[in-house]
This record gives C-alpha cells, structure tokens and sequence, in this order.
C-alpha cells in the first residue's frame, strides 16, 4: 500500500504511480463506458501476436522464437488486473504462451508492489520479473535484480529504446538493471486554443517570452498557469533548475546555505514578480487536482506544469477534450541553463537468482516492442517505450522530446532530495507561490531557517 | 408505543423548553450540519465527475447516475473489498468470542496467581499505540513468509481480545455462582457448564460487543494499510484510499462517491438497528481507542 | 479451584497466547529496535548494530520529526480543549430534559461509525473547496470573500475542525454516561435552593465529572497519538508540514517514500516507544492531579 498512497509521495515515483494510474484512468473510464474500447485492445494485442509478422516496424514476435515449453515465469505486476496495462499484460502473456509453451503466472499487486518487493527480494521468493520506477529498480533494488546488458545487446535494445533512459538506469545502478516499459515525460502542457486566440504563435523559449506570452494570455481574458500542491517541487524546481541547475539544488537540499546562493535568490524574486504580475490561475496554488480541473472546467487556463500523464489526467476528470500541446520550461536569461527535462519510467526488471532469466528477457521485450507495445500505448494512452512506435494523439511531441533529452532530470529537479527537511522545503515554496514573501532573501532565509 | 401515549399525556411545559431553546438551536445546528454532508456524499453519488467539479451536485442536471453504483461495484474492485472485509470481520469476531470468552469468565471466577497481572497488561494493552506493535509484528510475518488474508483476519481477532475480555469481565462478575454449581452438581464438567449455561446468560453483552467489534474491523485503516499488500486481501478502508488515489485519474468522483455509500452503507444499516447496542458498548465497556 | 486446574489453564490459554503475539513480543522487540541501527525493518537481528540513543538524539534533532510533535502538540491540547468541551456542553444539553434525547445523541455519534476515508473525503471535495464549498458558500453569505481553507496556513485548522467534528460524539457518550449515574436529588436540593441551570453545573455537575473527564484526557490522548489516518487524507501524495504527525513520520521513515527511499527501522521504533512514553505519562500525571474522589466510572 505504501506506494500508492506515500507512493504519491513527490519524487519520481510519484510520477510513476500518478503516470501508471492515469494511463489506468484512460482505461478505466474507457472501460465504464464503452468496454469494448479495450477488449479490443487487448484481443490486438494477441491478433498481433498469432497472426505473425507486421513487416513495417520491429516486431515483437522477433522475441517469442524460443523454446520454452518447461519453463514457468512468476512475474509480479504493478498494475491492477482492470487496468488498461493490466489487460495489455495478460493478453500478451497469454499470447507469449501459445508461442513458446511457457507458463507466466502473473499476481497483479497494484502500486504497492514496490513496498512488497523489497522485503520479497530479501527473502528470495519466487519472483521472476517485476515492474516498479525506473529510479526504483536502479537505486534500491539493484543488489537482487540482473545485470541485463548483455541479454541487451544481443537483443539491439539500443535501438528500440530511449538512450537517456538507459543511461539514467546505468548511472545509478551501474548496469543496465531494467526494461523501459511506460516513459514519461515532463514539460509544460498547454492548452493550444489558449495560446491561438491570445496571438501567441510560437511556444516561448526564454522566460521573457514566456512573461510575454503570459500577460497576453492575461490581456485576452485568460489565466495562465494552474498550480496544485502537488506539483508545488516540479515547478519551482523547474525553474531553479534552469538558473542553478539540479546538481546544485541536490547540494542545498542536503546542507542548506540557499541565502548564500544568489541563484536562489533571483529565481525566487521572478517567481514573486510572476505571482504579483497575477499569472497564476484563480485560487492556485489549489489543493490537487483542484487547479489543473481548471484548464478543462472553465476553459479559461491554460498551462500547467507537469509530466504527460496531466492530459489524461484532465481530461477525464473534467469530461472535455483539450487541444494539448507540451514545450519545454524555458531558458532563463543569466541561468545555467541545461535545458534537459523530467524524465522517468515504469521499467521491468528480472531477480538476480532467477532461473530463467533469458525467457523473461524474452517475454520483457516481446512485451515491450513492436506491436504489443503499440497496443498498450494506445490502449493505455501513454508513450511507447519503443520510439519506432508513434504516440497518441493527445501526448504528441513527447517522443521527439524524450529522444532530444541528454540527460533526464529526477522529479522535483532535487528539491525533494532531503527527506528530513523535504516536506518543510515545499511547506516554504508553497509561502512563495502564496505571495507570503517580498523578495527573494526572505525566501531563501525561510529555507535556511530549517536547518 | 406506550412511550408516545405518555408523551401525549404528559403536558407540554412552555416555559420548560423555552428555556431549553438554545439546547435545541445548538443540536439542530449541528445535526442539521451533519445531515447536509451525508445527503451531499448521496447527491455526489449519482452524480458526475464534471458536476461535482462545477458545483452542481445538487442540480441533477443531467439525471441520476446509477451506474456509478455499478462501476464502482464492478469495475473499482468495491464488490472485492466488500468481501474481505465480510469476511475478516465476520471470521475475527467469531473468534474473538473464542478466545475472550472462557478467560473473561475464568478471569472473573477464579483467583489464580497472575489474574490482576492479566488484567492489567489488557488494559495497557488497548492504550498502546499500533506503532508500537506493526514492526515486529511486519517482520515477523515477512520471514515466515505468512501470506494473504490470513495475517489480518489473525490480527483483527487478536487486537480485540483485550477490550472483548475486559468488557464480559464485569458481565460475568454480575451473574450468580449458583447457575454453575447447580450444573456441576448435575454431573456437568466446569467447560460444559461454561459453553450451555454461562455463555448464553451474558447474550446481550456478546451481542453488543461483538456489534462493537464488528464496526471496529469494518472501519480499521492502519493495519490494513500495512499488511494489505495485494488487491484480493485489501478491505474496504483501505480500498476507498485506493480508489480515493486512482478516481484522481480515472476521473470517476461519482464512482468515488458511489463507493463511498456502499462501504458505509452496512455500518450505517447496523447503527439503524442497534444504536441502542453500540452506544452502551461505548460507555459500558468503557475503554474503546 | 483444584479440580477445575485443567479446565482454567484451557480457557486462559489462548488468550495469553493471543496478548503474547500481539502486544508482549512486539512491544519488547520494538524497544530492543529503537536501540539498534537498522535499515530495513524486515532485516534479520543479526545485521542489527548497537548504536545506543543514537536513534533518540537523531529523532530529536530532525526538523520533521519536531514539526510532527509539534502538530501532535497542538492538536492535543487545542482539539482536546474544544473537543471535549463541545463533547460536555452536547452532553449537558441532552440530559437537561430535551426532547428526542435519543435520537439527538444517535445523530451525534453517527460520524464515528463512518469510515474516517469516506468522511475525510467530503470534508476536502466538497465542505472546503475553494470554488463551490459548504463553507465558503456561507461565507458568501455574508459578504466575506473566499477562504482558501487547503492553503499551507489554514489546512492544519481545517483537518483539526473535520478532526473534531467526527470525534465528539464519542466523548460525548462517555460524559452522558457520567452525568446520568450523578443522583437526580443533588440537583433537585439545589433547585430548592434556588441555584440556577449555570450554577448547577459548576456547583454540582463539573465537579462529579472529574473522574469522567480523566477518562475523556486519557483516551483523547490515546487517539492524539495515534492520529494518521486523517493526516494522510488531507496530504496524499506527499507529507506536508502542515499535516505532519508522528506517525506519519514514522510509516515514512520506516517504508521510505517514493521521493526517498532510504529506510531506517530503528529510528521509526524510537518513534514509537516515546509516544507510548508520551502516553503512559499523560496517564500518570492526571493520576497524580485528579484525584478520583467522585464516582467511579
């Protein structure tokens, strides 16, 4: 339980579980109303796999070649078993089945599958294969789970997968410790309608623009941006990330000085001048999902700063179809200026003591490839984990921006890196949006006033 | 019946309740406070995601949603929680009454050595609080790789053995010595005499702590929180949290609310029925956490 | 007494048993953690290593674990002040000759039958929105503009007020319950006497319920330890300061958080063992200064 519930906890699982349940949300909604939506996903997805090869794009049935009649794969899932991914899961499972005459047995643990896990990993029990975060997989469970990289390359998954990803995944665990299979990506999402009938014909890339852009959403009878508490560390870490960048944000959340970093100082000080300049939505920041339910509600907001999952997100809750669009924070003049964004994932990983790590290999990347994973990107709307796929229509623009990512930044762009003083950072940045402080000193004294 | 004819008779005092007038304004204030939420949640309920956002729950503008019962049934996973729940709370105080029963009894029978220790750990037991007890208790189950509903239907029947042996303490302190010993000289054994005789005497304080126990199962969090880790063993508390995170995105509030009134719905009937019951068991027994 | 030897063993057992496994063994274990460093609390104790208090001085030196105090601090006092004061005041109004007395005293206790999930969500969607809220919809009334009840200044107020609305009917009961067991002629006498409704409960009432009241500080204080689950309605995806409580702080320190992982087990059970102490000596202390010289409940 922890997890979906602490596992909203900020930080990149938050995005995970939010991203993971959203995409269910789709689903979900989709399976209320109209249920034959994903049982036809799912009956594509095992189509895909006994009708043969679909010459066009990497198939997935390159990967259910083997012999595997005696081989049986326990593969704890982090989806439920009513969720879009959840039915994706099991239709390929099955299909994986008929073709190699392996047996997967799949126990749907939920979100809480990354509480259970560990003390699972502990105990060696009978697991497989498991999915949880990416950050996950590669931080806290890299001593139980295997070293794929030479299963990897024999498999060219370079080529079927998103290079920042992997290197994140390599950078921490120092292998390559899981299998991409739902991205996410960060940025800011904007209603395009907004942008068009304010005159706004280009995105903005530097924070005068975005200023700009800003007041004359304002002029033209529109409020810009949607804030919910939750979100409270990605956008400011966002914009902090731009002046001083994350390695320097992980380092004050660690040790404190903000008051001594001019950095800190300057971007709070444009925050306040934002706030002042009224750019924020009515009541924002709100209690989640309070303000983002805006843009879709009143039709009068337009921005929102998030991960991907936020379109589905709003656009179920509030029973409208935003014309979305997605561009990445903007420059700011005089910062540091990395110009990465958040990236994440839900990725598969295999236990170290597992005795049948290349038929769990091969079912991961029969899973995660091809037209199995078109099906679930479609079925669950949310971004294929193989870049020859294409995306749905409402995320599009993130495949391209996930591919243009060097180097992902971690959700919250570090702010949340202390875990003593996190919840007093984000009580503080939340004063800030609040308008409770007149400059920026006062803020970064408020921050230093914690250690 | 006869409590409304007496009424009738008795004469009403104007002065009387004129100077209980502010009394009444503070009740209905209060109860009239309660009653508008309750009745929301129901509107709520048939409602959808887009009028409870909006503000217009009350308005019905687009009709009376009973299919969010339905979704939120079937595909919530409430009809599975629903059951959990049943069970463990059904299974728990069962055997909860098997265990507190014959020692409340022979705790109020016979002095033996260590019968005020007992007594007293319980009482300091019910006052602990359950942080102090899940880490072991988590660990313990890890290792011994005890999985699936049974660590909480162990858990909800052992947490309420103290408060259920202490409450029939006083009940069997009340009832006379002859019953048994008139059994014993029949040629009945003490146990049988305890299960035919005994037992059947304090009825109405079973009843009522077993009612007690019931809702305190139904409505447990903590613990299911933390040892409910996949969907098939989730109850209802837990559950709503579940689905309280996930309507977030599924959008669905009208489910939400629909789940709502199912889980509260049982409790709610109970309380209908036995008021009477669960508020003696509040001040009789005396201590409840 | 002796013949009966085997059949007294019998029906004790399991119930010994029963407190041994659920509240001896943990208990005792959960203080042999609190002295030792461990990070996972599922690992074997054989990987413990003795760190002595360190675990106490690191609790007290962590700013969120003082926050958390803190909060616990204030709803104690300040939720327990109003709580069991409203609780009275309920309990004096129904046993003043009321109509309808059992149907006012049912309706009162309904919130605590509810399941706390359910009446926590209602409190945030609807009673405190900021849009279209019960509350700010009164406030429009008259003339007051919005309020934004889920703001970091006001959201530990507005879980203390949802907080307190759900509990006091419970200690309402209890105070019914002792005012109904004071004898009818102490008040009937000093009506004679001429005392009015207010002096009779100052006189007469108040002081008869010292004992009661105890009982009502002891368990307001048990469930102030306890407080989770309502802190966890009102900040779920993160904790927050405004809503910290010990608990919440130890759940996170002991299974970690999505944001941060790191665990540690024996700082969350040096947690645990000093709110029990925190309970035990709330306990002791209205021993000491309530004297139990009224009836006994």
């Amino acid at each position: 339980m922890t997890l979906s519930l602490a596992g909203c906890a900020s930080g990149s699982t938050q995005t995970t579980t939010a991203a993971a349940s959203t995409t269910t949300a789709a689903g979900t909604t989709a399976a209320a109303t109209d249920s034959a939506t994903t049982t036809e996903g799912a009956a594509a997805a095992s189509d895909a796999t006994t009708a043969g090869s679909d010459s066009e794009s990497a198939d997935s049935t390159d990967f259910a070649t083997g012999d595997y009649s005696s081989v049986t794969l326990n593969y704890w899932s982090m989806w439920n078993s009513n969720e879009p991914q959840g039915e994706v899961v099991a239709a390929v499972a099955k299909a994986f089945e008929e073709k190699t005459g392996a047996t997967i047995n799949i126990e749907f643990k939920g979100r809480d599958l990354s509480q259970v896990i560990q003390t699972s990993l502990e105990a060696q029990d009978e697991v497989d294969l498991f999915e949880s975060s990416y950050q996950n997989i590669s931080k806290n469970f890299k001593d139980y789970v295997y070293d794929l990289t030479d299963m990897a390359t024999a498999a060219d998954y370079d080529s079927r997968s998103y290079a920042a990803l992997n290197q994140q995944v390599i950078d921490w665990a120092g292998f390559l410790a899981c299998i991409t299979e739902q991205p996410q990506v960060g940025g800011v999402f904007y209603n395009k309608d907004i942008f068009e009938a304010s005159g706004i014909t280009e995105t903005p890339e530097t924070w005068t623009e975005f200023l700009d852009a800003c007041q004359k959403m304002v002029d033209n009878g529109y409020q810009p941006l949607a804030l919910d508490s939750a979100y409270l560390d990605l956008a400011f870490g966002s914009h902090l990330e731009r002046v001083i960048g994350q390695d320097a944000i992980i380092n004050l959340a660690e040790n404190g000085g903000w008051s001594a970093n001019a950095g800190v100082i300057s971007a709070a000080d444009q925050i306040i001048d934002f706030v002042k300049a009224g750019y924020l939505a009515d009541g924002a920041p709100d209690e989640y999902p309070s303000s983002q339910n805006k843009i879709g509600l009143t039709g009068k907001v337009a921005m929102v700063i998030c991960a991907d999952y936020v379109v589905s997100e709003v656009n179920n809750n509030t029973g409208t179809e935003v014309n979305w669009g997605l561009f990445n924070y903007p420059s700011v003049e005089g910062g540091v200026n990395s110009m990465n964004a958040y990236a994440g994932a839900n990725s598969l990983a295999i236990t170290k003591y597992s005795q049948n790590a290349q038929a769990a290999f091969d079912f991961i990347m029969y899973l995660t490839s091809g037209t199995n994973d078109q099906t679930m990107a479609d079925t669950a709307t949310q971004i294929p984990a193989d870049p020859h796929n294409s995306e749905p229509a409402i995320k599009a623009g993130s495949i391209a921006t996930l591919e243009a990512t060097t180097t992902p930044l971690i959700w919250g762009m570090g702010i949340d890196y202390n875990s003593d003083k996190q919840t007093g950072i984000v009580d503080v940045i939340a004063q800030l949006y609040e308008g409770k402080f007149a400059s920026g000193e006062d803020f970064a004294k408020a921050l230093d006033a914690l250690y | 019946m006869s409590k409304k004819n007496k009424q009738f008779r008795e004469r009403i005092n104007w002065k009387k309740e004129l100077s209980l007038l502010p009394g009444y304004l503070i009740l209905i204030i209060w109860i009239g406070f309660t009653a508008v939420i309750l009745f929301w949640i129901l509107a709520a309920s048939l409602s959808t995601s887009k009028e409870i956002f909006s503000g217009t729950v009350l308005k019905f503008a687009s009709g009376l949603h009973f299919e969010n019962y339905k979704d939120a049934w079937q595909v919530q996973n409430v009809s599975r929680y629903f059951a959990n729940s049943v069970l463990y709370s059904v299974v728990a105080c069962v055997a909860v009454l098997l265990i507190s029963a014959p020692a409340s009894y022979a705790l109020s029978r016979f002095e033996f050595a260590g019968n005020k220790a007992l007594r007293f750990f319980m009482i300091i037991a019910m006052s602990l609080p359950a942080v102090m007890i899940v880490l072991p208790i988590y660990a313990f189950t890890a290792s011994m790789h005890i999985k699936g509903r049974i660590i909480l239907i162990l858990l909800y029947t052992f947490m309420n053995v103290p408060y259920t042996t202490i409450y029939l303490l006083n009940f069997f302190g009340t009832l006379s010595k002859t019953y048994e010993e008139a059994a014993m000289i029949d040629g009945c054994s003490l146990g049988r005499a305890f299960w035919t005789i005994m037992l059947p005497l304090v009825q109405p304080a079973i009843i009522t702590v077993t009612v007690f126990n019931f809702l305190g199962v139904w409505n447990e969090f903590f613990m299911a929180l933390i040892f409910a880790t996949t969907e098939d063993t989730t109850p209802v508390g837990v559950g709503l949290l579940q689905i309280v995170n996930s309507m977030k995105y599924t959008g669905n509030y009208g489910g939400l609310f629909a789940a709502v009134i199912i889980v509260f719905l049982p409790t709610f009937i109970l309380y209908l029925f036995m008021s009477e019951r669960i508020i003696s068991g509040v001040t009789g027994g005396g201590i409840k956490g | 007494m002796k013949k009966h030897r085997a059949t007294i063993i019998l029906f004790i057992l399991p119930c010994v048993l029963s407190l041994f496994v659920m509240y001896l063994y943990p208990v005792v274990r959960t203080v042999i953690m609190s002295f030792f460093s461990i990070e996972s609390v599922t690992a074997p104790a054989r990987s413990w290593t003795f760190n002595g208090l360190a675990n106490y001085i690191s609790l007290f030196t962590s700013s969120a674990f003082l926050t958390a105090l803190w909060n616990m601090v204030r709803i104690w006092l300040l939720g327990g002040v109003v709580t069991l004061a409203l609780a009275l005041l309920f309990a004096v109004i129904l046993c003043s000759g009321v109509r309808f007395k059992k149907f006012f005293r049912a309706a009162i206790y309904l919130p605590n039958i509810i399941s706390a999930v359910a009446l926590a969500t209602m409190w945030i969607q609807y009673v405190f929105n900021y849009d279209f809220g019960l509350l700010n919809g009164i406030l429009k009334e008259f003339g007051v503009s919005n309020v934004k009840w889920l703001g970091t200044d006001m959201k530990f107020w507005s879980m203390l007020i949802a907080y307190i609305f759900g509990a006091t009917g419970y200690f309402m009961l209890i105070f019914i319950s002792g005012i109904e067991r004071i004898p009818a002629d102490l008040y009937e006498a000093s009506t004679i006497d001429g005392a009015g409704k207010v002096r009779q409960f100052f006189s007469i009432t108040m002081p008869l319920l010292k004992g009661i009241t105890k009982t009502n500080i002891t368990f307001w204080t048990i469930t102030t330890t306890s407080f989770f689950l309502w802190s966890k309605m009102f900040s779920p995806v993160s904790s927050e300061n405004s809503t910290l409580v010990p608990v919440i702080y130890i759940y996170d320190r002991v299974f970690g958080t999505a944001s941060n992982t790191t665990r540690n087990a024996g700082l969350g059970a040096a947690a645990g063992v000093f709110l029990s102490v925190v309970v035990l000596l709330v306990y002791i202390l209205l021993e000491k200064v309530i004297k139990n010289d009224d009836l006994e409940f």
